[in-house]
């Protein structure tokens, strides 16, 4: 078997044209936030979408490439939640090293602040559930379940009970990322301009922040936004024939332990222990080489869970990561959601389409263009791991990026 | 009818039959594998330790331990958004494996408390939602 590390390269990354709350009266679309950030992207590496070849997004490709006239050779919708976009890159790796094909895009739109505006708020109970899935008898509604908190929490609890961590300790998570978020303009939470929650908070804002789901306050939880976001992909050989820079794909994994949560076993531990070795694996690199994390952030309890399945912190001790501002900006420890992530920046309902966009954008040494970063967000890391997670804590993809030497 | 106003479990007789069945009488069963031997929850027609489909059910002793829980402060189903701050909870079962549900008769403004009861004692109590269905709730042993 062949080791598929570096055999394709991430050449761009872009947004759809705005992102964030409520963006007009009529709000956005799905399709809008898709496409605008896919002609972003082929316009920022000089590509047109008729030469693309593979085409993944979480359940839309069809539509996306009815739009753009694209004939793809490779259709992969898998639509797995958050983490679905990192699942993508590794599916598209693997289909660039076999030989399948040399250009792929990666998109997402989801016009998730819209939708709420337009439809009401969510209305819990079955929705429709399997009769044969937990949801439909065993969890969720009958029991009080609604939305994603509910979850999470239990995850957080029981955190704070087998390891000792503190709501101090979660919270300085959601502290780095709105200071990350102060460097970038286009984040929903940049500055009390843009939202009366906005950039810089302390510790102290996120415990007197309304109670959501304790051990959850407020400020421990995503936004919910409207964005689009795109990534194209290609093979070796074409890594250096565009306008853009490469950043190589040295090492994918993705995995899943259980979809409900009523099936995980341990509520401090995702399936990123596995999807984070593989990626280790392939990329013949381990944690301590890592210099910049783009961890998926749907709450401050995703974080810390995650870095330590990652091998980032000890279990129990992620805290070592951010104590004291130390992955924030001019922080001494490794910067972690340098965009201000889905607590700060921008979270559509699933975000991990933003970690690409991100990691590409410091790996190529364009994180501040001063439209989507400013003076001091731009780092010197040539190393980062990218994690997504989707569902309840379910499914991890995680990227190994090295910026081009 | 009862005045039962939560959103009521939707039991599928072909893998959870004798659950419910058992749930009128206040016995809490469980399915176990007559293979392995292991219980598993959710209800599935097969083991998903050693996928034998040799299945069989019995009566529990309705007791576990209170893994992790949380306060829920807002819901939008109706029912639970009525309710006022709730406690949802895992419960790890004396006979194996995790059931997820609401933790009754706790105080909801002294969260501390709830948290300083984990891996404390926990047992079963059914509550008639309609003539089919009774559903299972969970309260902390005194």
């Amino acid at each position: 078997m062949t080791n598929p590390s570096m055999a394709a390269a991430i050449v761009g990354a872009a947004e759809s044209d705005e992102i964030g709350f409520a963006l007009s009266e009529k709000g956005t679309t799905n399709t809008q936030l898709h496409i605008e950030a896919i002609n972003n992207v082929c316009k920022q590496v000089g590509i047109s979408p008729r030469e693309i070849e593979g085409v993944f997004s979480a359940g839309f490709t069809p539509q996306i490439a009815e739009y753009l006239h694209i004939r793809p050779k490779y259709i992969d919708g898998t639509a797995v939640g958050g983490s679905s976009f990192e699942l993508h890159v590794h599916h598209a790796l693997a289909a660039i090293a076999a030989g399948v094909i040399d250009v792929a895009l990666v998109s997402h739109g989801e016009s998730g602040r819209s939708a709420r505006k337009n439809q009401g708020r969510g209305t819990g109970g079955r929705g429709g559930a399997d009769p044969w899935a937990p949801g439909a008898a065993f969890s969720g509604g009958p029991y009080g379940g609604w939305g994603a908190p509910f979850n999470y929490a239990h995850a957080m609890t029981r955190h704070l009970h087998q390891w000792g961590s503190t709501k101090e300790d979660f919270a300085q998570i959601a502290v780095s990322a709105r200071d990350w978020a102060t460097l970038n303009p286009r984040a929903v939470m940049h500055s009390k301009e843009t939202d009366p929650n906005g950039g810089p908070i302390t510790i102290q804002d996120v415990l007197d922040s309304r109670l959501i789901s304790w051990p959850l306050n407020l400020l421990d939880v995503c936004l919910v936004t409207d964005h689009g976001g795109a990534v194209l992909i290609v093979s070796a050989e074409k890594a250096h024939s565009f306008k853009t820079q490469p950043v190589w794909i040295a090492g994918a994994g993705e995995s899943m332990g259980h979809w409900d949560m009523l099936e995980m076993d341990d509520l401090t531990l995702t399936s990123a222990v596995n999807s984070g070795k593989t990626a280790y694996q392939m990329a013949g690199m381990g944690p301590g080489e890592m210099e910049l994390g783009m961890i998926y952030d749907s709450f401050t309890v995703t974080v810390g869970i995650t870095v330590e399945a990652l091998g980032l912190a000890p279990r129990g001790g992620f805290m070592e990561l951010f104590e004291g501002g130390k992955s924030g900006p001019g922080g001494s420890g490794m910067p972690i959601n340098t965009n201000g992530g889905g607590l700060s920046f921008s979270h559509s309902g699933m975000y991990g389409m933003m970690l690409l966009v991100e990691a590409y954008r410091q790996l190529s040494g364009t994180a501040e263009d001063g439209v989507h970063g400013i003076a001091g967000k731009q780092t010197s890391a040539q190393t980062a791991i990218v994690n997504g997670t989707g569902g309840s804590l379910s499914t991890t993809g995680t990227l190994v990026l090295v910026a081009d030497q | 009818m009862t005045d039962y106003n939560k959103p009521i479990p939707d039991p599928d007789p072909y893998t959870s039959g004798p659950f419910w069945e058992g749930a009128k009488e206040g016995k809490l069963m469980l399915p176990r594998c007559e293979d392995c031997n292991r219980v598993h929850w959710y209800p599935r027609i097969l083991c998903p330790f050693c996928y034998s489909r040799s299945i069989s059910w019995f009566e529990a002793s309705g007791e576990g331990t209170l893994y992790s829980f949380a306060v829920q402060q807002r819901a939008f189903a109706p029912g639970w958004a009525e309710e006022g701050p709730y406690v949802t909870c895992f419960i790890d079962l004396n006979e194996g494996d995790r059931m997820f549900g609401v933790l009754l008769d706790v105080d909801v403004s002294k969260p501390e408390d709830i948290f300083a009861k984990i891996g404390s004692k926990v047992s079963i109590e059914f509550v008639k939602a309609n003539d089919d269905v009774h559903v299972p709730y969970w309260k902390l042993a005194s």
